[in-house]
């Protein structure tokens, strides 16, 4: 039986293990001078100081603001746009060529012409963060109606749906699992083109901004706080997101 | 045909009245590569309240195809298809059907399942739960309303899927080879929970199945059917009183005379059959 390796605080240490020996590597590297780095107690110091002083606490904040405002547009939206185009095809076929089209484009692409227009201030940030989180949601809403097999349509045929009724009872819930998919994408879509529109845009304050004050500074030190940061913060929203997914799918058979 | 009247004396004269299901004249055609592929030629049928009808045939035969005319889902036929004189044009909660695949949505409950059957009928919404757990008792699954599908045996989730078929009354149930995914085990279970339920609901019924010995088994007739295009060869009367038993030997001359008769006609266009099969009978 390997049953307690699923177990929850024994899959938390061995998930710790690898960062663990990172540090360890680290650690020797940092004597041994490969590249420049910050040693491990160094960063440590960085940390309680930037948490002392509460820069850190304002930069996630600011950047959490950032990333949360523009899922809250871009998932409802993509949400909407891709069941809409899975349910009535002349919707897709009259809007689907060019949204495929517009999301060959790379996120941080469109913030040249944002910033003619914006400028590079909040309205870019959230028009690239709330696009990179619209085009995951839309997709996979779209392929997850567009997958609900036809023999469960059927059965409403059978009891006499309404076109409400289906999209209701069997269309909604039947493509849940890639809308939660489409979402998890559009989560970490959204926390990259976050911290990329702060390193580019030089935002007043976020994680990215802070991260290139860093560079500027050479501090290597606060660099590598805001990195670790950026990480177990992505790691969480994503890990949160991950239960209420599994909430919400428990009629799933479990994988 | 014979009049039936063991076991059916004790039926309400009201009951018999509905689930008279005619069919003339019926052909039914596929574009197949761009040409018209006749599947149904010339079927007639009349199938008398409350009598339980199987139909047996090989793949091919347009059976199942038979029956998705008669449940509405295919309303592309010519002739006549006709439920107590009503001349059937599309779906309705006057005819159910239960597929091979038991199709409850795995997103719902068992009892959430069944439930979703009367959302359009007029039966009152406080009434709904009583009806609900009805009906699956009626199939032995009480204990089992908050399961998901996913954590229903095969046998199980077939018998919630009669349930949900059942619970808006319908005066024709169609089954489309509802057992034919199950264990023979499990088969033999569920064909005498169907007996029981026929016998206390006596709704009309129309099975499609490829098992000669259940057609026998549950079928008041059993039609035969001959492949390419599917017409009705024969019409066979069980003539016998239900509950039966399966060891009787009228069942077993005929399941002899049936399957001769099935496999006769196979052996003519045998090379025939075994290029074409698999592409015949659309689901």
């Amino acid at each position: 039986m390997t049953g307690w390796l699923t177990r929850f605080p024994v899959r938390v240490a061995i998930g710790l293990v690898a960062p663990a020996l990172l540090i360890v590597l680290w650690q020797w590297q940092t004597s041994e001078h490969i590249v420049t780095f910050a040693p491990p107690a160094a960063v440590g110091t960085a940390l309680l100081d930037l948490i002392r002083s509460g820069d850190l606490a304002r930069d996630t904040l600011a950047t959490l603001k950032r990333a949360f405002t523009g899922l809250a547009i871009g998932v409802p939206l993509g949400v909407a746009v891709g069941i809409a185009m899975g349910i009535w095809k002349p919707i897709d076929r009259l809007v689907g060529p060019l949204l495929h089209a517009l999301r060959q484009v790379p996120m941080i692409g469109w913030l040249p012409l944002m910033g003619l227009w914006f400028g590079m201030g909040a309205t870019t940030e959230l028009a690239v963060v709330g696009m990179s989180s619209f085009f995951p949601s839309m997709l996979n809403s779209h392929a997850g109606v567009a997958q609900v097999e036809k023999r469960y349509i059927e059965v409403g045929g059978i009891f006499r749906f309404s076109v409400a009724q289906r999209i209701r009872y069997i269309l909604l819930p039947g493509a849940m699992p890639l809308v939660l998919t489409g979402i998890t994408q559009a989560l970490a879509f959204a926390w990259i083109a976050t911290i990329g529109t702060e390193l580019l845009t030089g935002a007043n304050a976020g994680l990215g901004v802070a991260m290139q004050l860093a560079q500027v500074q050479q501090r290597l030190d606060i660099m590598l706080v805001i990195i670790g940061v950026t990480a177990a913060l992505g790691f969480t929203i994503n890990q949160l997101f991950r239960q209420l997914r599994q909430s919400l799918l428990r009629w799933q058979p479990s994988v | 045909m014979s009049a039936h009247p063991h076991a059916r004396e004790d039926k309400p004269p009201q009951s018999v009245q509905h689930g008279a299901l005619s069919v003339r004249d019926l052909d039914k055609s596929f574009q197949i590569g761009g040409r018209p592929h006749k599947v149904l030629d010339g079927i007639n049928l009349d199938v008398r309240p409350g009598e339980f009808v199987s139909i047996v045939g090989a793949s091919g035969c347009g059976k199942s195809t038979l029956l998705r005319l008669i449940v509405g889902l295919d309303t592309d036929y010519s002739g006549e298809l006709r439920l107590d004189g009503e001349r059937i044009a599309t779906t309705s909660l006057d005819r159910g059907i239960i597929f091979q695949d038991h199709r409850l949505f795995p997103w719902m409950t068992l009892e959430q399942n069944v439930e979703l059957a009367l959302l359009n009928t007029d039966t009152p919404k406080d009434r709904r739960a009583k009806i609900v757990a009805d009906h699956i008792a009626l199939v032995n699954l009480t204990g089992f309303e908050k399961a998901y599908p996913h954590q229903l045996s095969g046998g199980m989730a077939q018998r919630a899927a009669i349930a949900r078929a059942l619970v808006t009354e319908p005066r024709l149930l169609l089954l489309d080879e509802p057992l034919g995914a199950l264990d023979a085990l499990t088969r033999v279970h569920v064909q005498n929970e169907l007996q029981r339920i026929w016998m206390a609901q006596r709704s009309t019924m129309v099975m499609v199945t490829h098992d000669v010995e259940e057609a026998l088994y549950l079928g008041d007739r059993v039609i035969v059917m001959s492949p390419n295009p599917g017409r009705i060869r024969r019409i066979v009367d069980v003539d016998l009183p239900h509950p039966r038993d399966r060891r009787s030997p009228l069942l077993h001359r005929l399941k002899d005379e049936i399957l001769a008769e099935l496999t006769s006609g196979a052996d003519a266009d045998a090379a025939d059959n075994l290029v074409h099969l698999p592409s015949r009978e659309p689901r």
